[in-house]
């Protein structure tokens, strides 16, 4: 499935863009993420972190564990942002660009990308499944934003 | 398609019932059209389900000084038969009617679709149109919030842990309004692809849409341009602008987007010719 | 000797109500899941949610702890259970291992991995979310073209190229038919995917008796003495000690025509843990393990003469096979091709498969297996020729039919038709709609802007299956006709009736054969310790095969009755006659009561006759049996919406003779229910990762009741000379007829805006976007 759009945030592009790559901002904002550690560079050159989440949304709740990459870092215009998890309910990836163009005092961070998913997930959550990635997409965004407020 | 474990408490009062509920721990079950297809595939997996079934005072409908009051537990089939609700909010009534199949309307509640919040649920389209109202019960009390506020996101409402819905409210239906509920129906699961509720009167138009977007809505920007005169096509037009259209297997955005037009002129129209 | 048998009035031929039903409807019937036996535990099975994975590590240790869980079993330890069979052999046909629980790699989303004992169905459940696996996961191919192109992923590493068999067949001289042909239309069509959906899921319990060393395997399938022979040899019992059990059915539309992993793998939990076991397959299971059907890329050629008469057909058939194959998945395809020419006399035809194997769960047969396919392709490329020579669809095919006086007619393809008039049905069918007008009313309409489309199909089907050295299990079948000392008749069918009303329709045959009541008849089935060999219910076989044997059983045992009759009355001048014998001299009677009395106590016995009142006979058909129809569609489209709207359904069949009217009329509704659920919602779909991506019925959409036209069904009856009943079958008529009809119907409503071909299933935003002039 493919995701994309945008965001506004009130930083200049350079902080917005230190900011998303500021693992302890990310592990806040991710929705129902629980901590990140940082386990070193992968052999393609990506800045990888463990991760465990926990999903909500309504009834639904799933528990993932796995990695978030960060790559292709080409500061402060852009870098390539890779979520993969697993857990019981199925797997997701999600891999997507972040660009970050400045807008007035702010920035426009643009992502565009491709999440799939397996197991039940996938077999059953499809009337769902754009739905609620654009939920937690604007879930993350908003989180992000709330923590800039905080900071600034 | 087996629940893990689950405790269930099925208590006869409400005040027992916010109780259990008041850590925020447990889940409702008001019906279970939703909750326990998710909980078979391990998709839900409550620790506990407070069960309303049994909570007296919930399964009521009746009229009070021109407003309709149904309590959160009367199934979908009794707002669909009940000769109170045809009679004066025809438009809940046939919105009842479209949902699911017979066997879900015999065990959903409206108060179990309103706080799912489903973004392709039929109810919103029309509790939307209808401006409805929901009481909220919690052991802290009750408030009351118009639906539109309630309803916050993909199947995220303003429920508060502890706090359940008590009681959709909803005005009898003005004398000068024509209602419709025009849908395309999803022909697996019967949800709306694109479901679009009108009311129209003289210098009166309310516009509720569900399946379009990640949560039902008004689509003011129609009621405008009908209250200042626009035909059915004109106005409908507008329906999806500015929308981020939903989209999956059965339905592109722009497809959805479409039919949101096709469908809202279709509501209009027909509700128009129900205007006396 | 003037013996006679009088006829009396008739059952065969009237609507009788289906004695199956009040069982049914009152919820008093026992399907498997039903089952409790003393000591019964409960097995769960662990399912690959990867479409492609290696499996790194697998550790059973928590679950195995649970409280609760009496065993955990993974690939090793069922090692030495037989691969699940194929019993469809094409030269060069790979057939990868398939053991019944995955090993070292997996192969599709849904392949088993793991199965849990349990005490109870909740704890087994449980303790499947205990397993740990570790995949990596592989790259995955999901489609049947994808995995033809060069570097695709290999669903089985040893056969890069991902092709399990090619497989050609020619009659005539096509190449010749094409080159001298004045007009030729090509087309790709597909078949999707379809999940075959019975109500009741797949599902076993088996009990293994230790002291006796056998097995009692309670399964619901299409073919419980096959399932036998073959459960016997993947466990390495001896067959005799195993004994298969079919209780009610609740449908299996080709999918239970199998024998599945499953099957086998409760018969070796149970003689492990030496307590009886159940699996019941959740609809979720059903819809990723459970063979799914269809699964075709077809390009067609057609080559005909300028005024319509056709003279070649070509076609390129990929059939998606999925990960493995199961019991017939390969000779599926294969059937399409012995169909492609449907009513028509083509005699050049070239047909290549290519069979090929993708990430998914296998295909195998679904009603019609391969020949709504067939009849799809050919069908579909008659409109595309009308069309081409601006002829009407009806007149096309009337111009080509195989003539009345050719039968029995040899096809291109190397079969024998039975028995044909093949214009009569389509003759009937344009009376019923009153064509010429209603192409009026269509000229009509499209001048008011609306889109109304006619759509004509005529189908022939090969069914009765058939003669033993084409098919792979033996095609004859069995029946006993055993009359109790009291009178009473039972019956033991070998076919395997689940749902198709054969409790009625052979104690019809038998009342009326023996002339005693229908009460007094009773049909048994699917107990392989009761009822003698069989081979099953598939492929409209039924009756056709089934009825056939127990018709000649009833002969056998008529003839023994007069023998009685004879002797009691002191006479060789009797008839037998509603339920009587009756001396034509003397008007003396005895009863058939008092006939098996006789025959059990046996104080004397006619000449040469042996005591009891029981015939078996196994009938091996000399043919298939070749059933034909016309379905005429009308179809209105939404332009705002692009919803189809099927207007008028009308479906003439020639079944042969008609036993039931009213269960041919039930097996018409639900066929074209199922072809009209292919035509306009049913998709299996896999994403490119492999996943199945409408994995439930919340996405799946299966006709319902509430979007079933009305359809109007009628006949015509050519009997088939194959069989003494004259019948052809009808199990899977509707079906076959369906999709061509309901596709032509459309596109016929589309061809003013230059829409030649629409695939399946052709849902409200397909034909929006045709209508919006996207090319799909």
């Amino acid at each position: 499935m493919k995701i994309g759009g945008s965001y506004e945030l009130a930083l200049p592009p350079a902080r917005a863009y230190t900011v998303l790559q500021d693992p302890s901002i990310l592990a806040r904002c991710m929705p129902g993420c629980d901590h990140l550690n940082r386990i070193g560079e992968t052999a393609e050159g990506h800045v990888a972190y463990e991760m465990k989440m926990k999903m909500a949304i309504s009834s639904v709740q799933g528990l993932f564990a796995g990695t978030v990459k960060l790559a292709d870092p080409n500061e402060p215009t852009s870098f390539r942002l890779i979520v993969e998890g697993s857990g019981k309910v199925g797997f997701m990836k999600g891999e997507g660009v972040l660009t970050f163009v400045a807008n007035g005092t702010g920035t426009d961070v643009r992502y565009e990308g491709e999440v799939n998913v397996g197991g039940v997930i996938a077999g059953v959550g499809q009337r769902l499944l754009d739905v609620t990635a654009k939920h937690i997409i604007k879930k993350f965004f908003g989180k992000v934003a709330a923590a800039i407020g905080e900071m600034e | 398609m087996i629940p893990q474990n689950f405790a269930y408490s099925s208590p006869n009062s409400l005040e027992a019932a916010l109780d259990q509920l008041a850590d925020g721990s447990a889940k409702v079950l008001a019906g279970g059209m939703s909750l326990i297809p998710l909980m078979k595939l391990r998709l839900a997996s409550p620790e506990s389900l407070v069960d309303l079934r049994r909570v007296p005072g919930l399964k009521y409908i009746r009229e009070e000084n021109g407003v309709l009051h149904i309590g959160a537990m009367t199934t979908h089939y009794e707002v669909e038969s009940s000769v109170l609700v045809r009679a004066t909010c025809p438009l809940l009534a046939e919105a009842a009617a479209s949902i699911g199949d017979v066997q879900v309307r015999n065990a959903g509640t409206i108060g179990g679709s309103v706080a799912h919040a489903d973004p392709a649920a039929d109810y919103p389209a029309s509790l939307l149109a209808l401006e409805a109202s929901v009481t909220l019960a919690s052991k802290a009390g009750e408030r009351t919030l118009s639906l539109e506020d309630f309803l916050v996101d993909t199947m995220t409402t303003a429920l508060e842990p502890g706090e359940i819905v008590r009681e959709v409210t909803v005005g009898v239906e003005r004398n000068d309004v024509g209602t419709a509920y025009a849908k395309m129906l999803q022909p697996a699961s019967g949800f709306a692809i694109v479901g679009v509720a009108a009311r129209i009167g003289t210098g009166f138009a309310r516009i509720g849409v569900t399946g379009l977007a990640s949560k039902a809505y008004r689509a003011r920007n129609v009621e405008a341009l009908l209250e200042g005169g626009a035909d059915a096509a004109a106005a409908a037009a507008v329906i999806a602008e500015g929308i981020d259209a939903n989209s999956d297997l059965h339905a592109s955005a722009d497809y959805r987007r479409h039919l949101a037009t096709v469908y809202a002129a279709r509501a209009i129209r027909q509700a128009i010719s129900r205007a006396r | 000797m003037s013996t006679t048998i009088a006829t009396t009035e008739k059952l065969v031929g009237k609507s009788i109500r289906r004695r199956e039903d009040p069982r049914l409807i009152t919820g008093t019937a026992t399907y498997v899941d039903d089952l409790k036996l003393p000591g019964m535990h409960h097995a769960c099975i662990l399912r690959s949610p990867h479409a492609a994975a290696k499996i790194r590590s697998l550790d059973i240790s928590a679950a195995q702890s649970h409280p609760g869980v009496v065993a955990v079993f993974t690939g090793p330890d069922v090692a030495g259970v037989g691969p699940v069979p194929c019993g469809a052999s094409l030269p060069g046909l790979r057939v990868p291992h398939h053991a019944i629980l995955a090993t070292d790699r997996v192969y599709y989303v849904g392949h088993a991995v793991a199965v849990v004992v349990a005490t109870d169905r909740y704890v087994a459940a449980d303790a499947i979310d205990l397993i740990e696996v570790d995949y990596e996961p592989t790259a995955a191919v999901a489609d049947p073209e994808k995995a033809l192109e060069p570097g695709a992923p290999a669903v089985h590493p040893e056969w890069p190229d991902n092709v399990s068999f090619t497989y050609h067949q020619e009659g005539g001289e096509p190449d010749k038919a094409f080159a001298e042909a004045e007009v030729v239309v090509k087309q790709r069509i597909t078949s999707q995917r379809l999940v075959p959906m019975p109500m009741e899921t797949r599902g076993c319990v088996a009990e293994y008796h230790t002291a006796e060393k056998s097995l009692t395997l309670w399964s619901s399938t299409q073919i419980p003495h096959l399932l036998r022979t073959l459960v016997g040899q993947m466990l390495g019992l001896s067959e005799n000690r195993v004994r298969v059990i079919t209780p009610e059915v609740g449908g299996g539309f080709g999918c239970k025509l199998n024998v599945y992993a499953e099957e086998a793998l409760a018969g070796f939990v149970a003689m492990k843990i030496g307590k009886p076991v159940k699996w019941i397959e959740s609809r979720r299971e059903n819809f990723l393990c459970t063979i799914h059907g269809r699964g075709h890329v077809d390009y067609y050629e057609i080559a005909a003469r300028r005024d319509g008469t056709v003279l070649g057909l070509r076609l390129k058939l990929i059939q998606d096979l999925g990960a493995y194959q199961q019991l017939l998945t390969p000779a599926i395809p294969t059937l399409s091709v012995l169909m492609m020419p449907g009513l028509y006399k083509f005699r050049n035809i070239s047909a290549d498969i290519i069979g090929v194997f993708t990430n998914c769960v296998p295909t195998d047969a679904y009603r019609g297996a391969g020949r709504p396919e067939a009849t799809h392709g050919v069908e579909r490329m008659m409109d595309l020729l009308a069309a081409e020579l601006n002829m009407d669809p009806a007149e096309i095919r009337l111009k080509n039919f195989i003539g009345n006086d050719e039968f029995p007619y040899a096809t291109a393809t190397g079969l024998s038709y039975d028995s044909g008039d093949y214009a009569a049905p389509l003759k009937k069918a344009l009376d019923m709609v009153n064509y010429h007008a209603l192409r009026e009313d269509q000229r009509k309409a499209r001048e008011q802007g609306r889109l109304m489309g006619i759509g004509i199909s005529t189908y022939g089907e090969i069914c009765a299956f058939g003669p033993s050295p084409a098919t792979p299990a033996g095609g004859w079948e069995s029946a006993t006709v055993k009359i109790d000392p009291s009178g009473k008749v039972t019956v033991l069918t070998g076919a395997s009736p689940h749902g198709q009303g054969e409790e009625t329709t052979f104690a019809q045959i038998a009342a009326d054969e023996l002339g005693v009541s229908i009460d007094d008849v009773i049909v048994f089935h699917g107990d392989t310790a009761i009822v003698q060999y069989g081979i099953g219910t598939f492929g409209s076989r039924g009756t056709a095969v089934g009825g056939a044997a127990l018709f000649f059983a009833l002969k056998d045992l008529k003839a023994k009755i007069k023998k009685f009759g004879e002797m009691m009355l002191e006479s060789d001048d009797i008839t037998f006659s509603g339920g009587v014998c009756t001396c034509n001299k003397t008007g003396n009677t005895v009863s058939l009561a008092q006939i098996a009395g006789m025959s059990y106590r046996a104080m004397r016995l006619p000449v040469n006759e042996e005591p009891g009142m029981q015939a078996t006979r196994f009938w091996e058909p000399p043919n298939f049996a070749f059933p034909f129809g016309a379905h005429i569609v009308v179809t209105e489209i939404d332009r705002e919406t692009g919803h189809v709207e099927v207007s008028r359904y009308v479906a003439v069949d020639d079944c042969g003779n008609i036993i039931n009217p009213l269960l041919v009329a039930g097996q018409v509704h639900g066929g074209v229910a199922q072809g009209l659920g292919q035509s306009l919602w049913e998709q299996a779909v896999y994403d490119d990762t492999g996943q199945l991506i409408t994995g439930e019925l919340m996405d799946y959409a299966v006709p319902k009741a509430t979007s079933m036209p009305w359809i109007e069904t009628g006949h015509t009856v050519t009997p088939s000379p194959v069989n003494p009943l004259g019948v052809k079958g009808v199990g899977e008529a509707g079906t076959i007829g369906c999709s061509p009809a309901v596709v032509n119907s459309v596109v016929d409503a589309l061809s003013p805006l230059g829409v030649r071909h629409i695939d399946m299933p052709m849902t409200p935003e397909k034909v929006w976007k045709i209508l919006q002039g996207e090319r799909i």
